[in-house]
């Protein structure tokens, strides 16, 4: 059994935590690149090979059309979900994506679970490389208000990375876990997470009892449509118009230039932050330069009705709590966009009291989902968290009405009953049509799922079938249909309105590993053999140093015979045995290390290792 | 979404006479007493059974609340992430059940719903949309003023002497909402006294129950007549 993780998956950058037990903290761990952010960005080559992360975000600027970012938009959508925002992606969409969206990267396809693993494998690597172990179950988090196909989708993209996902967790309640550790906070919380795409706000309780603290979400509500990405959009549009009118280039051919143009009006949204003005500096196609000074003033304007569109599920959450702004005894600020001033001030104004920010916004959910992880795999329960669902559950009942059976904010596992029957004589199937959502009529609410319910044939209202709905604690429907007559379990088949079936995770988790660069043993074989050479070159050069003659004829058979074995070891793709040779050899050593050490020096030493002196 | 036979398998997981684990003589208490084995949801136990209350409908908010959190730390599927798939779908029946019954009892209208519904004398989602005999003039006005509301907004006639008569009618109905709910505690009260003599060995009095029953039901159905008025004026005048 391997090690255990906490992973956030987002827009912009994912990242990969655990919970150090030296310091009982969490911890994000780096990548190859020194830093902890892996960019949420993967590019196909063109010799079909993926690249992830930092590398991947590079090629946006060159291979635009093979490269694809903020895919968690596109988890758990339809084509149609999404038609407004694809016209500024430069992303080509399979045409018979319909239900799936598929998304072409050079000669293949790939759904948004396949292409999300991508970048679950690169950071399971990175945590491998770290720990020098296996890493095979993790805790991800999602937006608090993904519906139940973007949770599906992203427990898939989980196996299809390799990964047993122990447990969905929202990602303002692992912000507010990491904050809660950190500060040991009693009362009434407001987590406001506005990141690169997605928008949540969820109203905590922290509690206090016997067996430890728990963590109530009282309410929770959000877009998971909402976020810096629209910032980014909304300044693309009025570059791309204002480009079009100074110099009649239209760039909607030149996924490069509009790559190379987004990441010139980041860094300004960025530079924004701290500064009362900026200049966007951009060379158009052609050579000429693009020059325009943006001030914070007009920025704010600009954006104001995009961080309006916040305050509309802000609101909403705080009455489903039944509480006012004042009620909250803390605010915390989550998420990259929280960095924009008139975000501050807008939540700040609204509650009416600073809110806090003293954990890195972008690091501190990977640091919950990690205290979740330890909670789960150690068992040792100091914390619970008791979450709820962000969206009602709903049965498609006569004249296209939703019946409401499970209410928003319901906490989770929960469950509801419903007896069906027959209408008519000799009918032999009930349809279920299950929604979530919260309005009256079935084409307003998210479709999650159509399934027929076999009956025998009978006079009407005669049979009788109970079905029962239940929202797991990763916020996940599951659904039991038992015949009550016959008093029998029945087996449904479900058609998922969105998303991916069990056949097609299968076949994709196959796929993935043939697409995996190195499994993490062969890695470690290719990281083992250098360092065995590095202490093979090293023993060999103290043996020949003439100080090795105060050595034992038992020490110098041992270091022989260390040597050896150690050779062999390294001509096997055998990590673990490459690894516990160089320890033994290092063991066989320690005594020359100790005799070529100053004799001054000796007892500082001991204990070292020959190639650290 | 995602459906498997073995995940909420009711009939395999189906109360019986003995602990599934270690056969001892089946409670109906969370845990078995002898092994400690989470057990399954006996058939028919409601809520009130659930948090080992009696069906009584005044319950002291904050001792519901702790016990909620103490069965919390004992049911969440948190601490069966390494006990078998059996037990894994226990505690997510048990845990799911307890938040179900919490949702219900913590609020004092649900709780009264509960109760109807468990003794199947109410059915879910169904409530009488007739207006109540005594109210019928007072609906027939009020409706006429949403009428009058609607068309002089549609055509850009005066709306400010409209919205003060609805608002006079809306406070009217928001005053009888609270009669309402006075009674309904009334009746409750009554229940409550009614229980507490049978628990002290007097006979049950099953026409008396009936009685009161069927009044808690009147009130209910009453009372979701008039806050749906109230909630139909409410939106009228904002759109206004």
């Amino acid at each position: 059994m391997g090690r255990t993780v906490g992973i956030d998956l987002g827009t912009t950058f994912s990242l990969i935590a655990y919970m150090d037990p030296a310091t009982n903290s969490p911890k994000c761990i780096p990548g190859p690149h020194g830093s902890a952010l892996c960019p949420s960005v993967v590019s196909v080559d063109e010799d079909g090979k993926v690249i992830i992360g930092e590398p991947a975000r590079q090629r946006l600027l060159t291979q635009a059309d093979r490269t694809i970012y903020s895919v968690k938009r596109l988890m758990g959508r339809g084509v149609s979900d999404v038609q407004d925002e694809l016209r500024l992606f430069p992303f080509h969409i399979d045409a018979d994506s319909r239900n799936v969206i598929r998304v072409r990267l050079g000669d293949k396809l790939f759904t948004a679970p396949e292409i999300s693993a991508f970048i679950l494998r690169e950071l399971k690597s990175w945590a491998e490389d770290y720990f020098k172990e296996p890493v095979d179950r993790a805790v991800i988090t999602v937006p608090a208000y993904f519906n139940d196909a973007q949770r599906q989708a992203t427990k898939d993209a989980g196996r299809i990375a390799g990964l047993e996902v122990l447990r969905l967790v929202n990602e303002p309640t692992a912000a507010a876990l990491a904050y809660g550790l950190h500060k040991q906070k009693r009362g009434r919380v407001a987590v406001y997470d506005f990141g690169g795409g997605t928008f949540d706000i969820s109203i905590l309780k922290l509690i206090s009892t016997d067996e430890g603290e728990i963590y109530q979400v009282l309410a929770t509500n959000g877009d998971t449509h909402l976020g810096g990405d629209d910032i980014d959009n909304d300044l693309q549009r009025r570059m791309r118009e204002k480009i079009t009118e100074l110099f009649h280039i239209d760039l909607s051919k030149q996924p490069e230039a509009v790559q190379r143009l987004r990441k010139a009006l980041i860094a300004a949204k960025h530079e924004l932050s701290p500064n009362d003005s900026t200049t966007l500096r951009f060379e158009l196609p052609g050579g000429r330069l693009f020059d325009e000074t943006i001030s914070r003033e007009v920025f704010n304007r600009w954006i104001e009705p995009i961080v309006a569109r916040t305050m509309g599920p802000v609101k909403q959450a705080l009455s489903d709590a039944k509480l006012a702004p004042t009620d909250m005894d803390e605010v915390v600020l989550v998420g990259g966009s929280t960095r924009i001033p008139l975000v501050r001030e807008t939540v700040g104004e609204y509650f009416g009291r600073a809110p806090h920010s003293e954990l890195n916004p972008d690091e501190v959910v990977a640091l919950g989902a990690a205290v979740q992880a330890d909670i789960l795999e150690s068992g040792v329960k100091t914390m619970l968290l008791l979450d709820v669902t962000p969206l009602s559950l709903g049965i498609e009942t006569m004249g296209g009405v939703v019946a409401k059976i499970i209410p928003r904010n319901s906490t989770i596992p929960a469950s509801a009953q419903e007896l069906f029957t027959t209408g008519v004589e000799n009918q032999t199937g009930i349809d279920v049509h299950v929604l979530q959502g919260e309005r009256e009529l079935a084409k307003d609410c998210r479709s999650l799922a159509r399934f027929q319910l076999k009956v025998p044939p009978g006079p009407a209202g005669l049979a009788r079938i109970e079905v029962k709905f239940l929202i797991d604690a990763n916020g996940i429907l599951q659904v039991a249909a038992r015949d009550l007559r016959a008093n029998e379990q029945r087996t449904i088949e479900v058609q998922p309105s969105y998303g991916l079936s069990e056949t097609e995770v299968e076949r994709m988790l196959e796929e993935s590993i043939e697409f995996a660069e190195q499994d993490f043993s062969e890695r470690q074989v290719i990281e083992s053999r250098p360092e065995a050479d590095t202490i093979l070159h090293a023993t060999e050069k103290t043996l020949r140093d003439p100080r090795s003659n105060e050595l034992s004829a038992d020490e110098r058979r041992s270091i022989d015979e260390s040597v050896a074995a150690l050779r062999a070891a390294v001509a096997t793709t055998d990590y673990k045995l490459i690894r516990r040779r160089i320890d033994e050899l290092n063991q066989a050593t320690m005594h020359l290390a100790e005799i070529l050490m100053n004799s001054a020096l000796q007892t500082a030493v001991q204990g070292k290792r020959l190639e650290d002196i | 979404m995602s459906v498997t036979k073995s995940q909420i398998d009711q009939t395999n997981t189906a109360a019986s006479q003995a602990c599934w684990s270690c056969q001892a003589p089946a409670t109906g208490a969370h845990f078995c007493p002898a092994c400690g084995k989470i057990q399954p949801l006996p058939a028919g136990a409601d809520y009130f059974a659930f948090f080992g209350l009696p069906q009584k409908l005044t319950i002291d908010a904050g001792t519901l609340e702790s016990q909620f959190h103490k069965l919390s730390w004992k049911l969440h599927p948190d601490n069966f992430v390494r006990a078998s798939q059996f037990e894994r779908t226990l505690s997510l029946e048990r845990s799911s059940q307890l938040n179900d019954a919490y949702r219900a009892l913590r609020d004092p209208i649900a709780r009264v719903e509960y109760l109807l519904l468990h003794l199947g004398l109410r059915k879910e989602g169904t409530t009488k949309q007739q207006p109540p005999p005594e109210l019928l003039e007072e609906v027939f006005e009020l409706n006429e003023s949403l009428d009058e509301l609607r068309e002089a907004r549609a055509d850009g006639g005066d709306v400010a002497s409209l919205r003060r008569s609805l608002a006079a009618a809306q406070a009217n109905f928001q005053e009888k909402l609270e009669e309402v709910d006075a009674e309904l505690a009334t009746v409750c009260r009554e229940w409550d006294i009614a229980l507490d003599k049978h628990a002290d060995d007097a006979p049950v009095d099953e026409a008396q129950r009936k009685v009161l029953l069927a009044r808690m039901n009147e009130v209910l159905n009453r009372r979701s007549y008039i806050r749906n008025l109230v909630a139909s004026v409410a939106s009228e005048l904002a759109e206004a």
